[in-house]
């Protein structure tokens, strides 16, 4: 199979291709060991003192499952390297909302990631809803975003972020009417 | 109409490229049946009982004569010489093979046509008044801004995992022909005290198995508040939608289980955040979709009415026809045609191709080259000159297109049933069929009066038998269809849903049953001018009750 090579690159997809990733998904702290990166359950990560959350000496970021809410997030958005949304089933759609909502309205600055049933059809929503990488393990997906087949139309309707690089506006005003 | 810009162009062929290359995967084996299922179920393709169905997206209803005739064309090429318009203005393919599919979806786009979003937890496609833009009653047209919404919605890169389907219908007169409160969106155009157009907005209507009056939430909200008002409500149903049970993942059911007051608290916090956004809409973004929709110039035709008044002297048949399907015009020398999908004893909503193009061309020459498809499976004619309607009926009359039953006891609105669905329990084209011959001859239809008969094959209601004045059941028992009645339910602005009569009917015995409400109504109507549905809203259903049941009681 051709997607052996680029997992050898690394499970991590951004817009710049694949990588090898720095975090280490554990569900406590103590799980994790001295790893310098570390992404942990929201809960976990909600019982955390100030002073852990924000050490310098490692990264620790948190994963939010779709029936979390990530209002108790919201103050702490500068702090937090990534997020990582996740999509236990790929029709579960409750995180493109929670990614517009950080990216658009809470302006988060970090990395948004997409962990779980990520698929290569779903991959233009989630650029587009402003996640910055997919956690990637189904192999048609690897080898697909490998070749940089993103599954993609020219135009879209609404202005999003991401899988273009042009700044979008609606249709209607981007087209002068007849 | 909407005419598609280099922009809409783009992005159709853009997804029907998209498509072919899953079919082909999942010819290929690539994609399982369950990664597939979503994919092509988002571009109109569901797999019935016999074979992939293909379902075409005709939003809100509007459709040019070179549209039908390439839908008539598709029919003769790729089906079997037939087609089914549905209770969402769309047409339904019955046929196809799935390797055709992304030719049929080409032949679509070459016309500014499209299968997306007819099917699949997203939004669906936008329904509207069938008569927009030509009824004398409408306060303004509500296609732009269904236009609009269909824009909005099209691939939305939030909105397409949602907990369900997700239904918008907007309406731009005081009498509801959308059935918008039976919407999981109902927006209804209208003017405030100072003129202002805006919308009063209902949310968590449907039908289903658990049907439900949509609420109103908002009274008026300001036209450029459209779309962040439509998100604030679509977020607030992602996030929080029952995603647990498919059965209670509607909007309908959150709005019940949060309480209508605190899903409005929610829905107007998330559009206060929403509201200054670029999802604003300014008055010329408006303007320019409203261009679109300008009103055709219609020459004055004022001869029409004394021609018409021979042509009604000279031919009963005619008068009837025109008594019957022709609504009054914005312009006074106009008339707007319904053209019956249901004739007696037919398949509710099934047009041959044949007719398809004779629609395609009597709109073409008669109606401003404009053809509507409305929820009650009929054709519009929006636009036809009261001179025009002798030739009109008589071109009609050529392939059986002039039945004289718009809103009569024989318009019944049925879904494809046990003959097609796969989720059907029960037929309900054959019941349609029945009831039809039953009461087929006109001037036992035109002594009933307005009688909207609905029918569903299961409890999904696809056929709106909660809001039919009478509706209709199939349920399957012990391996037996049987038919459950249940009376007085309303689609239009005073909406209810129909009360249900008690046990059920078998199929030989449905008909009769049906008789026997309809003959009880005629002995207890105050006058012809009491309508079913008034009668049934005075008297409630014990008389009916009685009849059907006493009576049953009494032959066994």
């Amino acid at each position: 199979m051709s997607d052996i090579p680029q997992i050898s690159h690394g499970d991590l997809w951004s817009r710049e291709g694949f990588r090898e990733d720095p975090y280490v998904v554990a569900e406590t702290l103590e799980e994790a060991g001295d790893a310098p990166a570390i992404i942990l359950p929201l809960a976990v990560w909600l019982g955390l003192e100030d002073e852990v959350r924000n050490a310098t000496n490692r990264k620790i970021g948190v994963s939010v499952a779709p029936g979390e809410s990530i209002e108790p997030l919201l103050a702490s958005l500068d702090t937090i390297p990534v997020i990582a949304l996740q999509f236990p089933a790929f029709n579960d759609g409750r995180s493109y909302s929670k990614a517009e909502m950080l990216k658009n309205q809470h302006q988060f600055k970090g990395e948004l990631r997409a962990v779980g049933d990520v698929l290569i059809d779903q991959v233009a929503y989630m650029l587009r809803t402003g996640f910055d990488t997919l956690k990637v393990s189904h192999s048609v997906t690897l080898t697909r975003l490998a070749d940089h087949n993103l599954h993609d139309t020219p135009v879209y309707y609404q202005p999003g972020r991401g899988s273009r690089s042009a700044p979008g506006t609606y249709s209607w005003r981007r087209v002068p009417s007849a | 109409m909407y005419r598609y810009d280099e922009f809409d162009h783009a992005f159709v062929s853009a997804r029907v490229d998209q498509f072919k290359d899953q079919v082909e995967r999942r010819l290929a084996g690539e994609l399982s049946e369950d990664q597939f299922r979503p994919l092509r179920l988002m571009n109109g393709v569901y797999l019935q009982l016999h074979a992939y169905m293909l379902r075409v997206a005709i939003p809100y209803g509007t459709l040019s004569s070179r549209q039908m005739r390439k839908l008539a064309y598709i029919a003769r090429h790729y089906d079997r010489g037939y087609g089914h318009f549905t209770t969402r203005q769309n047409l339904q393919y019955n046929w196809p093979a799935l390797k055709d599919m992304p030719k049929v979806l080409d032949e679509l786009a070459s016309v500014e046509m499209h299968a997306l979003q007819t099917s699949g937890n997203c939004i669906r496609n936008v329904t509207a008044d069938h008569f927009a833009g030509a009824a004398a009653d409408e306060v303004a047209d509500p296609r732009p801004y269904a236009e609009i919404l269909r824009q909005w919605s099209s691939m939305h890169p939030e909105f397409s995992y949602l907990p369900r389907k997700f239904k918008i219908a907007v309406t731009g007169a005081e009498r509801d022909r959308a059935a918008i409160q039976v919407h999981d969106i109902g927006l209804h155009l209208k003017k405030n005290a100072t003129g202002e157009l805006g919308f009063a907005v209902y949310v968590g209507g449907g039908q289903g198995r658990t049907p439900m009056v949509a609420k109103k939430i908002r009274d008026f909200l300001p036209v450029e508040d459209l779309l962040s008002y439509t998100t604030a409500i679509m977020r607030v149903y992602n996030l929080n939608g029952r995603r647990d049970n498919k059965y209670k993942a509607r909007i309908k059911i959150l709005v019940h289980e949060t309480g209508t007051e605190e899903l409005t608290r929610q829905v107007e916090a998330e559009f206060r955040v929403l509201k200054e956004t670029d999802l604003k809409l300014p008055q010329q973004d408006v303007d320019a979709i409203d261009s679109y929709f300008a009103p055709p110039s219609l020459p004055l035709r004022p001869e029409g009415w004394s021609e018409l008044a021979a042509a009604r002297k000279a031919d009963h048949s005619f008068s009837i026809w025109v008594d019957q399907n022709v609504t009054p015009h914005k312009n006074p020398d106009y008339g707007v045609v319904t053209i019956s999908l249901k004739p007696i004893g037919g398949i509710p909503g099934d047009a041959t191709d044949a007719q398809m193009d004779l629609v395609a061309d009597i709109a073409e020459k008669f109606s401003q080259d404009e053809i509507r498809v409305s929820h009650e499976q009929n054709l519009v004619l929006p636009h036809v000159a009261i001179a025009d309607l002798r030739i009109v009926y008589d071109l009609l009359l050529t392939d059986g297109l002039a039945t004289a039953n718009a809103g009569l006891i024989t318009d019944i609105i049925a879904c494809p049933g046990l003959d097609y669905c796969a989720l059907a329990n029960a037929r309900s084209i054959p019941v349609a069929q029945r009831i039809s011959e039953r009461f087929g001859k006109p001037e036992r239809q035109s002594d009933i009066g307005e009688l909207k008969i609905k029918i569903s094959g299961c409890i999904n209601a696809c056929g709106h038998h909660h809001v039919g004045h009478i509706g209709i059941l199939g349920v399957e028992k012990k391996g037996e269809e049987l038919y459950q009645i249940s009376l007085g339910g309303s689609g239009d602005e005073i909406c209810t849903i129909g009360d249900i009569t008690g046990r059920g009917f078998s199929s030989e015995e449905i008909v009769d049953a049906v008789e026997t409400i309809v003959d009880r109504y005629l002995d207890i109507r105050t006058d012809k001018e009491e309508t079913f549905l008034a009668t049934y809203r005075r008297v409630g259903a014990a008389p009916f009750k009685d009849a059907l049941y006493s009576e049953a009681a009494n032959a066994a």
